[in-house]
């Protein structure tokens, strides 16, 4: 599908963009080895492929409709079980199988290559990507495993997910206060990257293999599909909007969000999740850089986490349902500005929680100036490089590293300045110019692409 | 039909795409008052008219007025005063009925917008879906919601591609009726379809285009007075055009 989206090199380019960041990567690690050891990086890249595979799992709970809607035969894929002598079982299975190959082809493979390939520069054994390969795999797998289980569980039962939820939150708070809670413990393919042993590589395979297993034996395509019915909520919406302008078209993107698949879950899974992950990880550097103030990390990150709402109010549309009516490209993309500035209120709460709990709130004014610069910023490239399709943009290799090449430094020098001082911070209201520059071209840029010949 | 004001004038409208002539230097009027039936079987370039017609691609020469004005320079304005039914667009799934109807009210700014609905939801008889998403619409359904969205706006002129696509029996007659009605009330409708019987009940004038070039346009009535049958007539020209 990807192939044939964006040709064949323009999609096999894209591991290979993996692999070249991943080398390049490597090989600053030794400069900054004395601010953050190289264990924290591990830490980080088991965070990050643990997350990765939440997102991918994520997918398959709600890229239901996004499937339909795109493609179709996806659909008849997941539903052959109704006319074809194959189970349901088999299907998920297959499927499963697939999204672990496919994914560490993508992503781990070309990562541990760049890795691996640095490591004659930077003075470390190349054994040890062997190992950061089958560590971070089981760290990917262990992320699609949770959440493919969270999904079936889902698909049975609503009240069976929130129970579950319930009593992971209730543990993983004791667990808090009995100090238990370490990075090794958190992530224990992070463990076994440390210590090679077999016992947290079983403890892993444990947690990898039994909830994959039961998502596969209790899965169902019979999602609870009711035919639904709604009173007008877009008018009275539209008129609590007013204020706005484009109050119908923000109006519409709530409804879309609210209604499709996964409704607010989605926030849960694919947003508030790995945000927690960030900052238990932050908490945990913190110990190793004195200097590094979290909240203002975490405001970065959360800026850059924030971009992808835009993905959300993209996911459920597409400018092909307005060309039969007076709507120009440009007010569909702003619209969805609109929409995307509302909904930050979230992070924004989030940032304002993050503030409150962490006896952080001296540096909140800097953090929030951040969030606000970079969230803008990340959203502006997002709309110059992917119009209305950033779903289906992003895998392409040349957008995707353009998207890199264009958020990495901002991200990395607001960091390294807000070790120096959190005021610094400040300074990331400079990305609000480029982001409007941006904004203005993409929305030309995509008004003829949209509209080609226009 | 001359005097008459002329709602659709095509002029050597072309449309390539690379090597593929999709419209080849088609010229054609549309009076108003007119029920204008383009007839052609699949890939004959049907839907790619109405499109540039209606300012969704550009051609790539010739020119095309609609309402007097040019759909490639002022596609926006087009699409202000037409209602277009295009062949295979849905409305977005987690509106219902009645607020995608009222999402496109409120793009045209109309008023009344409650009446306006109610009418469509009785003409069309779906009033007891009115509350249903869209994605749980039926097929049938869907279709009934298109054409309401489309003369929601009381357009004086309606391109509608493939118009009974997915209707019963019963709403097809509905929806023919509604077709001759709104003509004879002075509104002019453009279809394009590869159904003759659509053209041969319910047009005034047809135009038969085969591999994008126009191999005819004229009255219906002139190919009933010599007595052909519209399915014989659309099948020599098309076959003697080297067609299947």
């Amino acid at each position: 599908m990807h192939s044939t989206i964006f040709g064949s090199l323009g999609f096999a380019l894209f591991p290979v963009v993996i692999g070249v960041f991943a080398f390049l990567g490597s090989l600053v690690l030794p400069i900054f080895a004395d601010v953050v050891p190289y264990d924290m990086v591990a830490l980080f890249a088991h965070a990050l492929f643990l997350l990765m595979g939440v997102m991918v799992g994520s997918f398959g709970l709600m890229g239901r409709e996004f499937m339909n809607r795109r493609f179709g035969q996806a659909s008849l894929i997941a539903y052959a079980s109704r006319s074809l002598p194959v189970s349901e079982r088999r299907i998920f299975a297959a499927f499963l199988a697939k999204d672990t190959v496919y994914y560490i082809l993508l992503y781990v493979l070309p990562f541990a290559a760049g890795f691996t390939a640095a490591t004659p520069f930077i003075g470390l054994e190349p054994g040890l990507a062997v190992l950061a390969f089958v560590s971070l795999a089981l760290a990917f797998l262990l992320g699609l495993s949770a959440v493919c289980f969270l999904s079936t569980l889902y698909a049975r039962s609503v009240t069976l997910l929130a129970g579950t939820a319930a009593v992971l939150a209730v543990a993983g708070l004791a667990a808090l206060r009995l100090g238990a809670i370490t990075a090794s413990a958190v992530l224990p393919p992070y463990a076994f990257f440390l210590d090679p042993a077999p016992e947290p590589l079983a403890l892993t395979l444990l947690l990898i293999l039994l909830p994959a297993a039961a998502s596969v034996l209790f899965v169902t395509v019979e999602y609870p599909d009711r035919t639904k019915r709604f009173r007008n909520r877009l008018d009275p919406l539209a008129g609590r909007l007013h204020g706005f302008g484009s109050s119908h078209f923000i109006a519409k993107d709530a409804l879309d969000l609210l209604r499709s698949e996964g409704g607010a879950g989605k926030v849960i899974f694919s947003f508030l999740l790995p945000l927690g992950l960030v900052w238990v990880c932050l908490q945990v550097l913190i110990r190793f850089i004195p200097g590094i103030d979290p909240l203002v990390v975490f405001a970065v990150l959360l800026g850059v986490l924030s971009a992808t709402i835009y993905n959300w109010l993209t996911e459920f549309d597409s400018f092909s349902s307005y060309t039969f009516l007076p709507v120009e490209v440009s007010e569909v993309i702003d619209a969805k500005l609109k929409s995307y500035a509302l909904a930050n209120l979230l992070p924004i709460g989030v940032l304002v929680l993050a503030a409150t709990t962490s006896g952080e709130a001296g540096a909140f004014l800097p953090a929030l100036a951040a969030f606000a610069s970079v969230s803008a910023y990340t959203l502006a490239v997002t709309v110059y490089l992917t119009g209305l399709h950033p779903n289906v943009m992003l895998y392409s290799a040349g957008v995707f590293l353009r998207y890199l090449l264009a958020i990495s430094p901002a991200l990395l020098l607001l960091i390294f300045v807000s070790i120096v001082d959190p005021a610094y911070a400040a300074l990331s209201l400079l990305l609000i110019l480029p982001a409007a520059f941006l904004l203005a071209r993409g929305r030309t840029r995509w008004q003829a692409w949209e509209m080609p010949g226009y | 039909m001359a005097g008459m004001r002329q709602m659709i004038e095509v002029e050597r409208l072309t449309k390539n795409y690379g090597n593929v002539t999709a419209v080849n230097r088609v010229s054609f009027s549309v009076a108003e008052g007119e029920l204008f039936g383009l007839l052609g079987p699949n890939g004959s370039g049907k839907t790619t008219m109405i499109r540039m017609l209606t300012g969704q691609i550009p051609p790539t020469s010739g020119s095309a007025r609609v309402m007097g004005l040019d759909p490639a320079s002022d596609p926006i304005g087009v699409r202000r005063l037409v209602g277009i039914i295009p062949e295979q667009e849905t409305p977005p799934s987690f509106l219902t009925a009645e607020e995608y109807l009222h999402f496109v009210a409120s793009i045209r700014n109309l008023d009344a917008v409650d009446e306006r609905c109610d009418r469509w939801f009785d003409l069309l008889e779906f009033g007891d879906k009115r509350d249903v998403l869209c994605k749980d619409l039926s097929r049938g359904t869907r279709q009934k919601l298109m054409v309401a969205q489309a003369f929601l706006h009381e357009p004086r002129l309606a391109l509608i591609d493939e118009p009974l696509i997915n209707l019963d029996p019963i709403m097809q007659r509905t929806v023919k009726d509604f077709l001759k009605s709104y003509v004879q009330g002075g509104g002019t409708v453009f279809i394009s379809t590869h159904i003759l019987e659509i053209a041969e009940e319910i047009c005034d004038r047809i135009g038969i285009i085969h591999n994008g070039r126009l191999l005819h346009a004229g009255p219906v009535e002139d190919l009933v007075a010599t007595g052909r049958h519209l399915e014989s007539f659309f099948l020599d020209l098309v076959r003697g055009d080297g067609g299947a």
